[in-house]
């Protein structure tokens, strides 16, 4: 592989704080982001505990409703804001200069300030504990988030439009990087399906973060000096904050979910030993969902009275097509493989199996009068945790496990990961199925407490010790992290005999990351390279390439 | 059709191992129900069952129809889950690299025929469960012309009124269980639903399906209620603190009993106009007042023990309506309630039993925040 000679030593040290905070190395960018959203991740993580323990019997025995009415949007804000959409920002900052043979980002003091424009964001969002809290759920509904009296809200209004503003400014970034900086030989089709979904999710965010930036201005002006855009008292509509929302809000769930799907089509090719199954077709599924993504918004309003049903009825079903497609490609990737399960393969595989679940829910969801039923109800609370821990979080645990020999020169230790997975499937399974049932038989989300009688408290107490098996996986993810940092640096440059061109340089890269290029061929260059004599390079591809780098 | 039957006979059965399996569970947590105090909406959950695989109990025509819907959507999602699961366990097992295999499998990057089968058949699938599905929802969303029964019901921070202007009766809710709404079985009620703050949401399991009630518009459905019952609801879409305490009842009646019920609650209401602000003389009289749904003026009362209590309380808020309840207040230790709710801008005067000495707690039961203490000496 290509190793590269580091300039020789600088001749004056700067403390190693100084040198991150003033970094514009996507790759130092790309860690703090990792670091930084896994932190907050931790925050989110202990609300939910907070909750599941209040819920694990009826009554009130852990946190009064005003606390627990703060916890559970601030839970969601956590996890969503600060945590999906920045580990994915971060991974994607680590990760595409690297896959398409680029020395940085396009902008390397753009990404600098959308890192910090994040943080800002996240601890203002994070202050709003201190200043009453934000009892208005993640989903801010007008009037009650217009009407109400903390101060934490107007933080966390501000916060989410400060992240907001780095998320465009990374859109932007990602965007100038993949059509501007690919290595020579690289078309569109020919890049690894991560970068197709950081393209596809970066075109959403630049079309939803605006629109719903606007709808919290308007929420802060609201709030603060009487604007009477959503306060129906003053001629305002609440059902406009709702459109405002929802319109970036489905999208934003393609925003959390895309990079997953495309960290899972990186990772099965690699330890099935074969190309991805239909990769055009997956390109075609990625752009449709993020088009079809547009139109879907206001099925989290069937209930509202307030929407034309039968068309984004239509829409809901439409977009499961494209979302089977790729299940059916994952599975036809691995068909006649050689297939090796190390945890990331595992957690690839677990996000199918489970990921799976959360899609069926969608479609129940799209039956506008089963969505009258379950709406606002814990069957919704499952789907979306189907979606999002066993879809986000474990593909994001797939890349991490995948790219952590990459960003560390470390591999993660394989029996404790594989330990970690199958208690994080067990736990999350053990969580949220039971969820299904209770949402089915009418228990409402968002309460601090239920009745005894209604037959939920068993099952509400099964879900809470799956919460905390969940919280048991990630002490071992921590730890794993933790000790593996301890050990020497022996990963080498390619662990996973993988297809793209991250793998083509040092574990950790230098700070441009490549000095020689190996030629592009395919989605596979580093795939061609190893093994171009076998003639597994689509011949096609081969006899178009008309630039070539340098051969080691 | 008989399929269906067949069908719902085996899960009835899954749902009965289910029940079992729920017992064993009641068994092992009862040390935790015995320590909970649960005191909320306990006589009539906002439960549909016991919570399972296949809906609940099902009250109305129209729920009725949208929860039939279940089962064929319910056994289409088993059999793609089935499906996909089974194959990637399959190839889980089949597909693995022996020890010490380096060569390559056979690189095929696609099938067209494949790819446009697994694009093609689920577009069907979802084309037909669309336009099914819009059928059920013109039928659940029809209103016909003329309602037995309109009730117009008002949702704001935290309880709700249900109107019946044609009765000319009124009910508002006081305290955790909420006020009850009587309809007649088998005829069309008309429901509009009225916020006057934040959004809330008409939740009755039973009746599978909720509306939400929304500040600034009116919406509207109707229900046939098919069987004679009581059953739970509650708030749906979160609307601040006391969210999780904002329930109410629908008790299902005949046609006899509810014309009498009727006549029963007008002969109520024109009886008693207002409590008059009598009290006797050995009554002891406290006064208290509110600007606004955050807090009482008085944090704190005092009164003699063991004295009928007159409490005079002026709502000077021009928006909410609030009461005083006393905690425990009752001589059989339950909640004393004070009623009626005064609207903003009214006042309410309430006889209060009497209570012996110690401290108690007083609230506003439609704002569970609003609250402070009673000392009785």
């Amino acid at each position: 592989m290509a190793s590269t000679p580091l300039p020789p030593a600088q001749s004056y040290r700067r403390a190693a704080v100084y040198d991150w905070i003033t970094t514009v190395d996507h790759k130092k960018i790309g860690i703090m982001y990792v670091v930084s959203s896994f932190v907050f991740f931790l925050i989110g993580g202990l609300l939910a505990l907070v909750i599941r323990t209040e819920l694990a019997a009826p009554g009130l025995q852990f946190v009064s409703e005003a606390t627990y009415n703060s916890i559970f949007g601030l839970h969601a804000i956590n996890m969503i804001f600060l945590f999906v959409m920045p580990m994915l920002t971060g991974l994607g900052n680590y990760i595409v200069p690297l896959q398409v043979g680029a020395a940085d980002m396009a902008f390397p003091r753009v990404n600098a300030l959308s890192f910090w424009v994040f943080i800002t964001g996240g601890l203002l969002i994070e202050s709003s504990f201190l200043f009453g809290g934000a009892p208005v759920g993640w989903t801010m509904y007008a009037p009650l988030s217009t009407q109400a009296p903390e101060t934490g809200v107007n933080l966390l209004v501000l916060g989410l439009i400060m992240t907001g503003i780095s998320s465009i400014l990374g859109a932007i970034n990602f965007l100038v990087t993949l059509f501007r900086l690919r290595a020579p030989g690289m078309g569109l089709l020919r890049m690894p399906m991560f970068c197709w979904t950081q393209l596809v999710t970066s075109v959403l965010l630049l079309f939803s973060i605006p629109v719903v930036t606007a709808g919290l201005i308007m929420i802060f002006i609201d709030r603060n000096y009487g604007g009477g855009f959503f306060e129906p008292s003053l001629g305002g509509n609440p059902i406009l904050w709702q459109h405002v929302f929802w319109f970036f809000g489905h999208p934003e769930v393609y925003i959390l979910i895309l990079p997953a799907f495309g960290i899972v089509s990186e990772i099965i090719p690699v330890f099935s030993r074969k190309p991805l199954f239909g990769y055009r077709a997956f390109v075609i599924a990625t752009a449709s969902i993020g088009a079809l993504g547009f139109t879907v918004w206001a099925h989290h309003m069937f209930t509202t009275g307030a929407v034309y049903l039968p068309f984004f009825s239509f829409f809901t079903f439409l977009i499961a097509v494209p979302t089977g497609i790729k299940f059916f490609n994952w599975l036809a990737t691995m068909w006649g493989g050689k297939l090796t399960f190390d945890t990331p393969m595992l957690y690839a595989c677990g996000f199918i199996a489970l990921f799976l679940i959360g899609g069926l829910d969608g479609a129940f969801l799209a039956v506008v009068p089963f969505d009258f039923m379950v709406q606002d109800t814990y069957w919704v609370v499952s789907h979306i945790h189907y979606v999002l821990v066993a879809g986000s979080l474990f593909a994001i645990l797939a890349a991490l496990f995948y790219w952590f020999p990459k960003m560390s020169g470390r591999k993660l230790d394989e029996r404790l990961g594989k330990a970690q997975f199958w208690l994080l499937f067990v736990g999350t399974n053990v969580t949220f199925f039971p969820q299904h049932m209770l949402g089915l038989d009418g228990m409402i989300r968002r309460i601090a407490d239920y009745s005894a009688n209604a037959g939920w408290t068993e099952l509400n107490f099964t879900s809470s010790v799956g919460a905390f098996m969940i919280a048991g996986a990630v002490l071992m993810f921590m730890w794993n992290v933790f000790a593996t940092m301890r050990g020497p640096a022996d990963a080498g440059d390619d662990p996973w005999d993988a297809n793209t061109l991250e793998w083509a340089t040092t574990s950790p890269p230098p700070v441009y990351n490549f000095d020689h290029l190996p030629p592009v061929r395919s989605e596979r260059p580093l795939f061609d390279l190893k093994h171009r004599d076998d003639g597994h390079a689509p011949v096609a591809a081969i006899s178009l390439s008309v630039t070539e780098g340098p051969v080691q | 059709m008989e399929i269906t039957r067949e069908s719902l006979r085996v899960f009835n059965a899954a749902r009965a191992a289910n029940r079992h399996l729920s017992l064993i569970g009641l068994a092992l947590f009862a040390t935790l129900l015995l320590a909970a105090c649960a005191t909320r909406g306990d006589d009539y959950p906002t439960s549909a069952g016991s919570p399972a695989f296949l809906p609940g109990k099902v009250v109305t025509q129209q729920g009725r129809e949208a929860a039939d819907l279940y089962l064929p959507i319910f056994i289409i999602a088993v059999v793609v889950f089935v499906l996909i699961e089974g194959i990637l366990l399959f190839v889980a097992l089949r597909f693995r690299r022996k020890r010490g295999d380096d060569t390559l499998p056979g690189q095929r990057h696609g099938n067209n025929v494949l790819e446009l089968l697994w694009t093609g058949i689920p577009a069907v699938i979802v084309g037909v469960l669309f336009v099914v599905s819009t059928g059920v929802l013109l039928k659940v969303d029809a209103i016909a012309p003329n309602p037995a029964v309109t009730v117009d019901v008002t949702g704001f921070q935290w309880q709700w009124t249900f109107d019946y202007k044609d009765q000319g009766l009124s009910f508002t809710g006081a305290g955790k269980d909420g006020p009850e709404m009587v309809v007649p079985v088998d005829e069309t009620i008309h429901i509009r639903l009225h916020s006057v703050d934040v959004i809330h949401s008409f939740y009755v399991p039973q009746f599978f399906r909720k509306l939400d009630v929304v500040p600034g518009r009116i919406n509207e459905f109707q229900v046939n209620v098919e069987q004679e019952g009581t059953f739970g609801g509650q708030c749906a879409e979160f609307c601040g603190l006391a969210h999780a305490d904002m329930y109410f009842t629908v008790r299902a009646v005949d046609r006899a009993t509810f014309d009498q019920w009727v006549t029963d609650e007008q002969l109520k209401a024109a009886a008693t106009p207002q409590p008059a602000p009598s009290g006797g003389p050995t009554a002891a009289k406290l006064q208290v007042s509110a600007v606004n749904k955050l807090a009482f003026e008085q944090a704190t009362l005092r009164a003699p023990a063991d004295v009928p209590l007159t409490i005079e309380f002026q709502n000077l808020d021009p928006v909410n309506p609030h009461n005083v309840s006393i905690k425990a207040g009752q001589p059989d230790g339950k909640d004393w309630i004070g009623l009626p709710i005064a609207k903003a801008g009214q006042v309410a005067v309430y006889q209060a039993p009497a209570l012996p000495a110690g401290e108690y707690g007083y609230y506003c039961s439609v704002h569970p925040n609003m609250t402070g203490t009673l000392t009785v000496q």
